[in-house]
């Protein structure tokens, strides 16, 4: 299960994500993630309370990152937990996505 | 739309002969294994993580083959990891080439012809009817590499299965391979089934060496 926040941080569009990153909730996250590139030219998305991603909570990650990628807009991923922090390192994602440490707002 | 695991078969043709290319046998029958997996992910039947396999939905895909497979993984509660799975399913390397060409040439994209070399040798071959698809696996490939862009995830997977087999030198040239290797290798990273299936591959190979060493 995942619960999605969102929230206007100045220039920035923060959408929080929080729960368990799965086949079930990959919709919701993408569609989530989505909204926000379309509402802003710039997102951050907080996976501070993120515990778990599978392969399918990836690829709605991966693709919400291609919309923003095609539209123009900044998409930062923050704040990973451990778990989701090993799961990005084994998959090599930093090096297309832009991974950070702490949000920028 | 092809399934993976079609495109990969598709891929494996040559447009010239029609022959299947197989330039490291034992890794294309661990990419289609591997074209079946991500094909029950795309259809939302199972996920993965970064080492477990869980079935989301059994309900049939409508696709005898991934409906099996589908079927096994459900009831097999022995079986748990994605590597475990594989090895599961190598076996069974002919079945799933065999169900992938008999669909490309039912959707007119193949045709079968068989004949004899040197009167006494079956050969079969498999020429293309209709060479857009193919070609349209091929730009897709190509386009996933060369660019900087971020792919579908349906072409990241398509690459990190014709990677192993050796098939996307069918596409690219050497030096673009060469030039574009590291973006090659982060491609074949970000799957957990499609790091499992090189995995099979390396031990795979290196089982053979040691065996081919103690012949010697």
């Amino acid at each position: 299960m995942i619960m999605m926040t969102e929230e206007k941080r100045s220039d920035w569009f923060v959408v929080g994500a929080r729960g368990r990153a799965d086949a079930e909730a990959a919709d919701e996250l993408e569609s989530g993630l989505r909204r926000a590139v379309e509402s802003s030219a710039k997102v951050a998305v907080d996976f501070s309370a993120l515990s778990y991603i599978s392969s399918a909570g990836l690829r709605a990650v991966i693709q919400a990152a291609r919309a923003a990628q095609a539209a123009k807009v900044e998409f930062v991923i923050c704040s990973l937990t451990q778990p989701v922090q090993k799961v990005f390192d084994m998959s090599g994602l930093h090096q297309i996505l832009h991974v950070r440490g702490e949000l920028p707002c | 739309m092809l399934s993976m695991l079609e495109e990969v078969v598709l891929l494996a043709v040559d447009e010239k002969s029609g022959g299947l290319r197989s330039t490291r046998e034992f890794a294309t029958a661990y990419a289609l294994v591997g074209a079946v997996f991500f094909d029950l992910a795309l259809a939302r039947k199972i996920d993965t993580d970064t080492e477990s396999i869980r079935v989301i939905d059994t309900t049939p895909t409508g696709n005898a083959t991934l409906d099996r497979v589908l079927a096994d993984v459900a009831q097999r509660t022995d079986l748990k990891t994605v590597k475990e799975w594989i090895e599961e399913l190598f076996h069974r390397k002919d079945d799933l080439e065999g169900e992938a060409l008999r669909s490309l040439i039912a959707q007119g994209i193949l045709r079968h012809e068989k004949s004899k070399l040197l009167w006494i040798i079956d050969v079969e071959r498999f020429p293309l009817v209709d060479n857009k698809p193919q070609q349209h696996v091929k730009l897709r490939l190509a386009n996933a590499i060369l660019s900087d862009e971020i792919p579908t995830t349906r072409d990241i997977m398509l690459v990190s299965l014709a990677e192993p087999c050796g098939l996307l030198h069918y596409v690219l040239g050497e030096s673009e391979l060469a030039s574009r290797r590291p973006r090659i290798q982060m491609l074949c990273q970000m799957e957990t089934i499609s790091r499992k299936v090189t995995d099979a591959i390396v031990a795979l190979e290196a089982a053979l060496r040691s065996a081919m060493t103690k012949v010697v």
